[in-house]
């Protein structure tokens, strides 16, 4: 048995292989979109000859395409992701300092989306055409339409201007003042937690009613079997097969999203950190804060596979 | 040789398979060889599965056969240019079983009736819509149905328009796959007469395809019995009922229902053991052996051939000389 | 189509559309809200009462007769800059979504009647291209590009372009097995105008649900990346633009941040509001009685 989740574990590794190359391989080819001569365009309007040339072989821009692509990898899987145009520094060691913020909010915001959404979506599910049904779809439409980065300015203009609960901007380091940083990362998880909250109670409620409305389940109750016995044992195996489909959707989002978020609450994470260097043409900077959190997806994706694999043994196989 | 002599469909040896997830092929049609005159009515009798519909789409180039040949008047339209494919493919139509699904659901009937026409384009759009208009007059589809869908249609006239739509083309052979199969028994019998009908005035050759021996035997000029992707017995259909030669005919002419009273009706029917073998993993030797109550070991151990055992009756049986004697002593016993 | 079945079509379409807005609230308001967009965006000139970009010393004004939202910190009319944003908001999200629907169709269609390696390989693409966050991938992309509107709404038309394809791909497998399309084969109908004729009308019918729930991702995203100061280039306005600027003085004119979010969020509501609309008109379970 363990044995055979092992070897299932290896093979959905192994398949995300490609993802993982075909991933780098796009990050890669971001410089390839720079319209004219990127050595250029990285230089900037005043620079001479000598100094484009310089940049152009320092990025290795006069080599071939593929030996770019191959250093580029060889480089990434060592953990070197090359040096900032701007400060000289490592890219690798600017993300790394700067993840465990984002990551921070992301996470908080995950957690908040599953502790809210669920819970409404089966409540909407459950008094399906009821007004209760229809506030929870409202507020769902609401929290899908909603820009985000708005939402977080509103939030805090009521809690930390208004009220004075919560600090406007900035974050701590998690690994220091837990406490401190939960209460820093609060507003900016909450932002990101809408649209999240929304999704997840949608897709609930809609995989839910699909149950309780099946043939299946209307023969259950026919049998006298009691509501609430149907909805744990049938309604909620397969809510979380689309629960877990969502989370991963809606974490893919979140990370997204951080990007907005981190700039109305000022917070230093890879967010800001991509906006600042796409705006100052800092690629490598670009490429890889995108390759960190692109690999962050993946490995989600394939716990989540697993997950799957344990709730739905039909998927093993596939 | 003219092209006249050419039968108008010759299969030789043709063998379709599919593949089936990874590294498993499905072989619907194995190894089959038939021969269709011009003129005729050929029937095609088998259980679902039995890849009488395969070896259809495949005389109609819809299926590239994996091995062998399908001969149109001699000629195999897959080594042609494409073009010059296309062309000619034109001849030979095939209508099918559900005239819901071969009907686009976004086109009126008027629209879907002309296709042919369009595809061709050698006329204007006037002269073509006036070729559909007659052809469905012909089918007995009014110019109300003309600005109709699908949708707005019976199961029999969407099927009346299909066939409309293949006669626009004025093709030789039209391959009927279970066309009247999906249709109330009321319409079954109007389409039937249709077909029969159209067949006079246009001089077409038919490839019927059913699995209901009952309609075959009264249509058709000469009837093959296909079992899991083979033929297991060919004759002329007025030979078939009473000098059938293969356990699995016996079976299935003795399935038919009789229009008698239950109390009259000689009880002979013979029931059919399990159910039908997985085409991907098909039993050895002869292929009907797991459900025939005359097998032997030498049906385990070797595939029987087709043998003619009169003229122009062919059968894959190892016991076929023998087998209706012991049928009749069954019968004696019970 | 020919002129005979056009005649009878074409008014029963109309009839039964306007039908569809009587019996459905959601839809008609969702609708008449993206007209009075279209007409402001068109009419923008007539409606504002000053120039969007003229500069003047009344710094942050509060809404009066002559400014009717007040002014920002360049002294600009607030109420002529949500005006003149509306055209730049709806050209984005149809600039983004077009874009990812000349990318994501072609490839998506080509996936799904094609098969083979031709198939495994795009798939591939998508799969890799979804497990990039959106907006991350779409700054990346405009980063590269070079900032701007049209640059940031390619972007994320890039972001959008693996969904398309992703649904295109499916519907087509879905269409490519029908019978129609083996009769059309039947009659020598060349592989392009199967594809015109028969799988792109009934293929593309899912896709304009979906075409209409991207234009309200498309103009959050115009908004997230104007936020972000990848959009829009001052001192032209967009809503989510000119949210970036009223949030560095929030705390003295804090009205000013409501009227555009407001915007964005009605309109993004309209446009989701019509793609659920659309969704459950086009169901094909509910047509069943029909």
């Amino acid at each position: 048995m363990q044995n055979q989740f092992l070897r299932f574990l290896l093979w959905r590794m192994v398949q995300f292989l490609p993802v993982v190359a075909m991933a780098t391989l796009t990050i890669f080819s971001l410089i390839q979109l720079v319209p004219g001569d990127p050595a250029a365009t990285i230089a900037g309007e005043y620079a001479t000859a000598e100094n484009i040339e310089a940049i152009r072989h320092s990025l290795g821009l006069d080599r071939p395409l593929w030996e770019q692509y191959g250093i580029w990898l060889w480089n990434a899987a060592q953990g070197d992701l090359s040096n900032s145009l701007l400060s000289g520094l490592p890219v690798m060691d600017e993300v790394l300092r700067r993840l465990p913020s984002t990551l921070t909010i992301a996470v908080l915001a995950l957690c908040i989306a599953v502790i809210v959404g669920v819970p409404l979506g089966v409540l909407a599910a459950t008094r399906a055409d009821t007004m209760l049904d229809r506030l929870v779809t409202g507020i769902a439409s609401l929290g899908v339409a909603v820009p985000n980065f708005w939402l977080g300015m509103i939030l805090v203009s009521i809690f930390a201007l208004g009220f004075g609960w919560f600090p406007t901007t900035g974050a701590r380091p998690i690994s220091e003042d837990f406490w401190g940083a939960l209460h820093h990362a609060a507003l900016p998880a909450a932002t990101l937690a809408t649209g999240g909250i929304a999704e997840i109670a949608r897709q609930l409620r809609s995989s839910l009613i699909e149950v309780l409305q099946s043939q299946y389940v209307r023969t259950l109750r026919a049998k006298g079997l009691p509501n609430y016995l149907i909805l744990w044992k049938h309604g909620l195996r397969n809510a979380a097969l689309t629960l877990l489909t969502v989370i991963g959707l809606v974490f893919n989002h979140m990370l997204g999203a951080t990007v907005a978020t981190e700039a109305v609450f000022a917070i230093s994470g890879t967010g800001s950190m991509i906006v600042n260097a796409a705006i100052n043409k800092d690629f490598p900077v670009v490429q890889g804060a995108v390759f960190v959190l692109v690999l962050i997806v993946i490995v989600m994706n394939l716990i989540i596979d697993l997950f799957y694999s344990l709730l739905d043994p039909r998927v093993k196989k596939g | 040789m003219n092209k006249q002599e050419h039968p108008i469909i010759q299969a030789e040896n043709v063998t379709v398979r599919f593949p089936v997830g990874r590294r498993k092929t499905l072989t619907a049609v194995d190894n089959v060889s038939i021969s269709v005159r011009r003129g005729e009515t050929f029937g095609l009798i088998g259980e679902s599965g039995s890849g009488k519909s395969t070896l259809g789409r495949a005389i109609v180039c819809l299926e590239r056969p994996t091995k062998g040949t399908v001969l149109h008047s001699g000629q195999d339209l897959h080594t042609l240019p494409r073009a010059a494919m296309r062309r000619h493919r034109q001849q030979y139509q095939i209508i099918f079983q559900d005239p819901a699904a071969a009907l686009d659901p976004r086109m009126t009937i008027l629209r879907s009736v002309r296709e042919p026409l369009d595809v061709e384009g050698k006329s204007s759009l006037a002269e073509r819509n006036a070729r559909a208009l007659e052809m469905m007059g012909k089918v007995g589809l009014g110019p109300a149905f003309a600005g109709l869908y699908p949708h707005q249609l019976s199961g029999g006239q969407k099927q009346r328009a299909c066939i409309a739509r293949v006669l626009t083309l004025q093709p030789s052979l039209i391959v009927c796959d279970e066309a009247v199969a999906a249709l109330d028994v009321s319409i079954q019998a109007e389409i039937l007469n249709l077909l029969a009908d159209l067949q006079q005035e246009f001089g077409l050759t038919y490839l019927f395809i059913t699995h209901n021996i009952g309609v075959v035997e009264h249509i058709s000029d000469t009837v093959a019995v296909m079992y899991l992707g083979q033929i297991i017995e060919i004759a002329p259909a007025d030979r078939l009922a009473e000098h059938y030669l293969h356990p699995y005919t016996e079976a299935l002419l003795s399935a038919e229902p009789v229009a008698l009273p239950t109390a009259m009706r000689p009880d002979r029917r013979i029931l059919l053991k399990g159910e039908l073998p997985s085409p991907m993993d098909p039993p050895s030797g002869c292929r009907f052996r797991t459900r025939c109550r005359h097998a032997t070991e030498l049906c385990a151990a070797q595939a029987p051939g087709l043998r003619e055992l009169a003229p122009g009756h062919l059968t894959a049986c190892h016991h076929a000389e023998t087998f209706r004697e012991k049928t009749a002593a069954y019968e004696g016993v019970s | 189509m020919d002129t005979t079945t056009k005649a009878i079509a074409t008014p029963g379409r109309f009839i039964s559309f306007l039908n569809w807005l009587r019996s459905d609230l959601r839809a008609a308001l969702s609708l008449g809200y993206l007209l009075l967009l279209v007409i402001v965006s068109v009419a923008a000139p007539l409606i504002a009462t000053h120039s969007p970009i003229a500069q003047t010393p009344d710094y942050l004004a509060p809404a009066d007769a002559t400014y009717l939202l007040g002014t920002d910190d360049l002294g600009r009319d607030v109420f002529s800059r949500v005006i003149y944003g509306t055209p730049m908001s709806l050209i984005a999200s149809f600039t983004a979504v077009g874009v990812g629907l000349a990318i994501g169709l072609p490839f998506g269609m080509m996936a799904g009647y094609m098969g083979g390696w031709v198939d495994i390989v795009i798939s591939r693409v998508i799969d890799t291209l979804l497990s990039f966050p959106g907006i991350v991938l779409a700054v990346a992309v405009t980063g590269a590009l070079g900032i701007g509107l049209t640059n940031a709404m390619i972007a994320v038309g890039i972001v959008f372009a693996p969904n398309i394809a992703r649904l295109i791909r499916i519907q087509t497998i879905v269409v490519k097995n029908q019978l129609y399309v083996d009769a059309a084969r039947s009659f020598g109908m060349p592989v392009h105008r199967i594809i015109l004729r028969h799988v792109v009308p009934n293929a593309i019918q899912p896709v304009i649900v979906q075409v209409t729930v991207m234009l309200a991702g498309a103009l959050l995203a115009e908004a997230s990346l104007s936020f972000l100061g990848l959009g829009v280039q001052p001192p032209w306005p967009s809503w989510g633009q000119m949210l970036a600027r009223g949030y560095t003085y929030m705390e003295i004119a804090p009205e000013q941040m409501y009227v555009p979010g407001i915007a964005i969020l009605l309109t993004a509501l309209a446009y989701n509001g019509l793609g659920e609309s659309l969704r459950a008109r086009l169901d094909p379970t509910r047509r069943a009685g029909r």
